[in-house]
C-alpha cells in the first residue's frame, strides 16, 4: 500500500454482504438552534470508522430552519454527503414531522442504507425507534462501542436467520444488571439501527478542506404530521444540572439512606467554583433527586475533573457514565463496594462524618492557603 | 349535558426483576430470573400514577396491560389495588425472547384486539431491558402522535377534539408540547410518584386472589390467537435483533489508593494531601 493511499481504507477487502445494501453509514444529526450536538460529531467519528470497514460512504441527515453553514462542518467532521431538510416547520424538533422527512427519503432508495445511527438523547430516543419500526428494522439502544464484523448464526431454534453474515453492525451496550456487556447484531435487515450514548465516541479532528456533496431532500409533510406542536421551549440556567459541564461533581447514591442527604451533597458542591450534583439510578428511581442528576447508563456521560461519589456502591451502570473522570474520590460505609475497584481514593467511612469533614477542611485551608500553591498533583 | 374528555386509558406495564434484593443475583453479577425477586418496573409506576390521575381529572376507564409469563398477574394485581379498572395479560410462549420490535408488535395486536382508546401510558423505559423503545414503536404502529420523557400534563379542549398539554424533559431544560389524541405517552420519573393504594383497593385485591373465577372478571389473560398475532412476528423468530454474545467487562480495579487512618480528620487530610482537589475551590 503506497503512503498515498487513503490511510483509513482497511487492508483486508470486505466480503460481499450477504443481505441487500448500498453500504452506506448514515447519521441523523442533532441540531438545537442552529448548534451542532456533540453527540452528533461523535457520531461523525465512530461512523467514519463503520464507512471505511464497510467500504461504503458516511452520510449525514440534518433537518432544521436556516441551517446555513452546518453541512460544512458535517462535512469537516466526516461527511461525505449531507442529506439537508430545511424548512420553518422543522425549526424545531418534532416526532412526525421529523420521521416523516428521514422515512420518505429512505424509502425512495433502491437498496436501504446499512447502518443509521442517532444519538441518545432525549430526541434520538424518541425519534430513532419510531424511523425503526417504520422501516421494519431492528434498533440497540444506547450502545457505548459501535464496530463491523461477521456473525455466524447457527441456533436451531430460528433456522430463518441461519447463515454467515459480514459486515454487521456490532452494537455493544452493558447489559442491565449484570456485570456484563452485551453484543446485539441485526444483520437480516438493513439499515441496521442503534443509538449511542453522547460522550462515549470520539469525534474526528475536523478537516474543513474536506470535500462533501449538499443534497436537498424533498419534504412531503401530511396534516397528520401536525398532530402535535411545541408551545414554549425553557432551558434552564440552573448549573446544579449543568452536569456534562462542571469541573467538580459530588454525587450521590442509596447509602446516604435519606432524600436528605442531598442537602449535605449540596454544601460539599459549594465549596467548589464549577459545580454539579449527580446521582446514581436508584436514587432517582426512588424519587430522592430529579432525573436531570442522573449519571449511567440511562442518565449522563460525565467526564469531569473531579467526580467525588458519597454513598454510590459502583453498579457497572454507574461505572460506564463516570468512569472516565480525571480524579474520581469514593466515600462509602462499604469496603467491598464495587467502586473502591475503579476509584482514584478510597475512603472507608460514613458520608455523615466524612463530608462534613471535608467541608471544613475545604474551607480552612482555602481560606488560609493561596490559591496557586494549594495545588499538589493527583 | 356535560361528557367526560376522556373515555379509555390504557396503561402498559412490565414485571422486572428486583435488582436491589440479593435473591436471585449471582455472585459474578447476573440474575437468575427463576430466583431473582419480582416487582413492577419501577418507571412504569409513573405510568399508572398518570393513568390515575388522568381518570379521576377528566374521566374514562384505566386498562392495565401486561405481557409475560403467568406470574406477572402480580403485577396487574398491584395495579388493582391502586384503582384499574381491569386488567390484560398477553401470555403465550411463541412471546420468549422477543426484542423491543417483536413485543411491540405483540403489544400492538393486543391494544387494536381491545379497540378504541384516548390515550396510551408507558413508563419511559423498563430496568431490565432498558431500551425505552417499546412505547415508541407501538406508537408508530398505531400512527399515533407521542410525547416521551412526560413529566406534567393537563388535557384540554372538548370530548370531540381533545388534547394533551405535556410538559417533556429535554436536555439542560423542558417544553410544554400540544399533542391531539388519541396519543401515546411515555412517562419520566420526574412525574409524580404513586400514591400509596386504597384500603378498599388493597381489600379487593386480597378477595380476588382467594377466588380466582372472580379474579378472571378483573384480569383477562390472553394468548397469541386471541388477539390474532401472527406467530412467526414475535418471540425469538420474529426479533431482528439477537444478543450475539456477552462479555465480562474487563476489570480495572487495583489501582484505588485506600486511606485509612484513626481518625475522619486524619482521613479526608490525606486525601486533601494526595488530589488536587483545592485547586476547584473558590477562589
Amino acid at each position: 500500500m503506497s503512503p498515498e493511499e487513503k490511510p483509513n481504507t482497511s487492508a483486508e477487502p470486505m466480503p460481499e454482504i450477504i443481505t441487500p445494501s448500498n453500504r452506506e453509514v448514515c447519521i441523523v444529526a442533532e441540531q438545537v438552534e442552529g448548534e451542532i450536538q456533540t453527540v452528533t460529531l461523535e457520531l461523525l467519528g465512530a461512523g467514519r470508522d463503520l464507512a471505511n470497514k464497510l467500504g461504503g460512504k458516511l452520510s449525514c441527515f440534518v433537518l432544521g430552519h436556516e441551517i446555513g453553514e452546518l453541512p460544512a462542518k458535517l462535512i469537516a467532521y466526516g461527511a461525505d454527503e449531507v442529506y439537508v431538510a430545511d424548512h420553518p416547520d422543522l425549526k424545531y424538533y418534532r416526532t412526525l414531522l421529523f420521521k416523516r422527512v428521514i422515512c420518505d427519503w429512505f424509502h425512495a432508495y433502491d437498496l436501504p442504507p446499512h447502518i443509521v445511527l442517532l444519538g441518545s438523547t432525549t430526541t434520538g430516543r424518541d425519534l430513532a425507534p419510531r424511523v425503526a419500526a417504520n422501516l421494519k428494522t431492528g434498533l440497540t439502544a444506547d450502545c457505548t462501542e459501535l464496530d463491523i464484523g461477521p456473525y455466524e448464526h447457527t441456533s436451531k431454534a430460528d433456522p430463518a436467520k441461519f447463515g454467515l453474515y459480514p459486515g454487521c453492525l456490532y452494537a455493544v451496550r452493558p447489559s442491565f444488571g449484570e456485570s456484563l456487556k452485551a453484543r446485539i447484531l441485526g444483520p437480516w435487515n438493513n439499515p441496521q439501527m442503534a443509538t449511542a450514548r453522547p460522550g462515549v465516541m470520539i469525534p474526528l479532528e475536523p478537516d474543513y478542506n474536506r470535500t462533501g456533496i449538499v443534497t436537498q431532500v424533498p419534504m412531503n409533510f401530511q396534516t397528520e404530521d401536525y398532530r402535535s406542536e411545541i408551545l414554549d421551549i425553557v432551558r434552564e440556567l440552573n448549573n446544579t444540572v449543568k452536569l456534562t459541564e462542571a469541573d467538580v461533581i459530588v454525587a450521590g447514591g442509596f447509602g446516604l439512606g435519606t432524600p436528605d442527604g442531598f442537602a449535605l451533597l449540596e454544601s460539599l458542591a459549594g465549596c467548589f467554583e464549577n459545580s454539579a450534583i449527580g446521582a446514581s439510578r436508584k436514587v432517582v428511581d426512588a424519587g430522592w433527586i430529579p432525573y436531570q442528576h442522573q449519571v449511567g447508563q440511562t442518565g449522563k456521560t460525565v467526564r469531569p475533573k473531579v467526580y467525588i461519589a458519597c454513598g454510590i456502591a459502583g453498579a457497572i451502570q454507574h461505572r460506564v457514565g463516570m468512569s472516565k473522570s480525571n480524579l474520581i474520590i469514593a466515600i462509602n460505609k462499604d469496603p467491598d463496594a464495587p467502586i473502591f475497584t475503579f476509584a482514584h481514593h478510597g475512603i472507608v467511612g460514613d458520608v455523615y462524618q466524612v463530608v462534613p469533614e471535608l467541608i471544613k477542611q475545604l474551607k480552612a485551608q482555602a481560606a488560609s492557603a493561596p490559591k496557586a500553591t494549594a495545588s499538589t498533583s493527583a | 349535558m356535560m361528557t367526560s374528555l376522556i373515555r379509555q386509558i390504557y396503561v402498559l406495564m412490565k414485571q422486572v426483576p428486583d435488582q436491589s434484593a440479593k435473591a436471585g443475583i449471582n455472585p459474578d453479577g447476573t440474575i437468575d430470573r427463576a430466583k431473582a425477586k419480582r416487582m413492577m418496573n419501577p418507571f412504569d409506576r409513573y405510568a399508572l400514577q398518570a393513568a390515575l390521575h388522568t381518570k379521576k381529572l377528566y374521566g374514562g376507564k384505566v386498562t392495565a396491560i401486561s405481557m409475560g409469563p403467568p406470574l406477572a398477574e402480580e403485577i396487574l394485581l398491584e395495579a388493582l389495588a391502586h384503582g384499574v379498572d381491569n386488567c390484560v395479560l398477553l401470555s403465550d410462549r411463541r412471546l420468549a425472547a422477543s426484542d423491543t420490535w417483536a413485543t411491540s408488535y405483540a403489544l400492538w395486536k393486543t391494544i387494536e384486539h381491545l379497540g378504541p382508546f384516548d390515550l396510551i401510558f408507558c413508563g419511559l423505559q423498563t430496568t431490565d431491558g432498558d431500551t425505552a423503545q417499546v412505547g415508541p414503536e407501538i406508537a408508530e404502529r398505531l400512527n399515533l402522535p407521542q410525547v416521551s420523557y412526560c413529566e406534567d400534563f393537563r388535557v384540554e379542549g372538548t370530548a370531540e377534539k381533545p388534547n394533551l398539554n405535556a410538559r417533556r424533559v429535554i436536555e439542560g431544560g423542558y417544553q410544554w408540547v400540544r399533542m391531539a389524541l388519541p396519543g401515546l405517552v411515555t412517562v419520566a420519573n420526574s412525574y409524580h410518584p404513586l400514591e400509596y393504594k386504597s384500603l378498599r383497593g388493597a381489600q379487593m385485591v386480597l378477595s380476588l386472589q382467594r377466588n380466582p373465577e372472580e379474579k378472571s372478571k378483573y384480569i383477562r389473560i390472553l394468548n397469541l390467537d386471541d388477539v390474532q398475532a401472527e406467530p412467526k412476528e414475535t418471540g425469538l423468530v420474529g426479533s431482528p435483533t439477537i444478543v450475539a454474545k456477552t462479555f465480562k467487562i474487563a476489570e480495572i480495579g487495583g489501582s484505588c489508593v485506600m486511606h485509612q487512618g484513626s481518625s475522619v480528620e486524619d482521613l479526608v487530610g490525606d486525601v486533601l494531601n494526595n488530589t488536587n482537589l483545592l485547586e476547584f475551590t473558590h477562589a
